[in-house]
């Protein structure tokens, strides 16, 4: 009942509306290193996704984010040819993530879209031993699996566990129907991780076969972990709200 | 007349209030953290502590920072690091991370070590062990 009074105080609205099926919807939102985030900021830059709609509730801070004297929502929809990418200035809240799952979700589904993706971090307290960061895919299906599996070089998330609106966003994909799957880059864990983004970066240029060049990304890698420390703090605290370390454990076993 | 609350109501109320205290007091600290920052010009590092074995690690996010400016010093109870930002941003004016940590036990700082990677400090020391041998039967 009460989950249902937060769906009705959410709303995701487009004010340029997306008409096209088979899109690639890919989200962002803040958790493990900020990977998702930093990857899916990356794309819109290098893509240049035009903002087409954002996404409002009742329950996020009353805070406006502004750039260069723009007033922006604080979770915004981008789109550009078949990719719509969706980034959020702050970590969701914890009262946010069931609600918003269900009902982005819901939203993707009406656009029958052919993909969507969560990017994220897999949290690994070896990453310092680690150059380049290994991908791990999972998708709703086998055949999503098997689909995100073609690009070489690229592990299947076999055990553990996924925490957040990356595994909300997961759950209902395989309840709905839709082709979705999450895409992890081994990354710090509370460190914003550029570098394990750019590995993001890498695969999704393969998977989807479009030309984007990390090297700007990976340049600017000491910056970004300055600008995103903040946010990189706050989000530590949502983590911690929706017991994010469970990733670092493997699901028990009783036989 | 006025009907009494359910349990799980009282209980939800309750643990709300828990919420939003556990956050208030967050926000308050992180508050008092950016104005310290600004005060001083100083930037606090995210850092982790962790207790392994016999072992203490201690990792701060240090970009910008070079291995040669590190001023890392340890004592038995305390690891403090001092380091020049060399930050690329333009809006910042270029400070300096200041990280003092106390530590959950005591180690021996002549057993630490360090090392400095793609922006992180690593510091590794052995837990100072006191007492006396048992043999077990």
């Amino acid at each position: 009942m009460e989950s249902q009074q937060y769906i009705r105080d959410l709303e995701i609205v487009e004010e340029k509306p997306i008409k096209e099926e088979g899109l690639v919807i890919v989200e962002g939102f803040p958790d493990v290193g900020l990977v998702g985030a930093i990857a899916t900021s990356y794309l819109i830059d290098k893509l240049q996704l035009e903002e087409i709609g954002y996404i409002d509730a009742e329950v996020l801070p009353p805070i406006i984010s502004v750039k260069e004297e723009r007033i922006r929502e604080l979770i915004r929809i981008y789109k550009g040819g078949k990719v719509v990418a969706i980034i959020s200035d702050i970590p969701l809240p914890v009262s946010l993530v069931k609600p918003l799952g269900y009902r982005l979700m819901s939203w993707a589904k009406s656009k029958n879209p052919d993909l969507f993706l969560s990017l994220s971090g897999l949290p690994e307290p070896n990453r310092l031993n680690i150059e380049k960061s290994k991908i791990f895919v999972l998708g709703s299906t086998p055949e999503v699996t098997e689909r995100l599996m073609q690009v070489d070089g690229v592990s299947r998330f076999k055990d553990g566990f996924i925490t957040g609106i990356k595994g909300i966003l997961l759950k209902e994909g395989v309840r709905m129907n839709v082709n979705a799957a999450i895409i992890l880059a081994q990354a710090h864990y509370n460190y914003p991780d550029p570098g394990a983004a750019a590995q993001i970066v890498n695969y999704l240029s393969r998977l989807l076969n479009i030309d984007i060049d990390v090297k700007p990304l990976l340049e600017r890698a000491e910056e970004l972990k300055l600008r995103l420390r903040d946010l990189m703090r706050r989000t530590d605290q949502m983590m911690q709200g929706v017991q994010k370390s469970k990733e670092l454990e493997l699901p028990p076993v009783y036989l | 007349m006025e009907r009494r609350r359910p349990l799980w109501k009282i209980l939800l109320d309750e643990f709300r209030r828990i919420e939003s205290e556990i956050n208030r007091m967050e926000e308050e600290m992180f508050r008092m953290m950016k104005e310290a920052e600004g005060m001083r010009k100083c930037i606090t590092p995210l850092y982790n502590l962790y207790e392994s074995g016999d072992e203490v690690i201690l990792t701060a996010d240090l970009p910008g920072a070079n291995k040669e400016e590190i001023d890392l010093r340890v004592q038995e109870d305390n690891i403090r690091i001092e380091a020049p930002c060399r930050s690329p941003l333009r809006k910042v004016e270029e400070g300096k991370y200041i990280l003092h940590v106390k530590l959950p036990t005591k180690i021996d700082p002549e057993t630490a070590k360090a090392r400095y990677k793609d922006g992180v400090l690593e510091v590794l020391a052995k837990k100072k062990i006191a007492g006396f041998r048992i043999k077990v039967e």
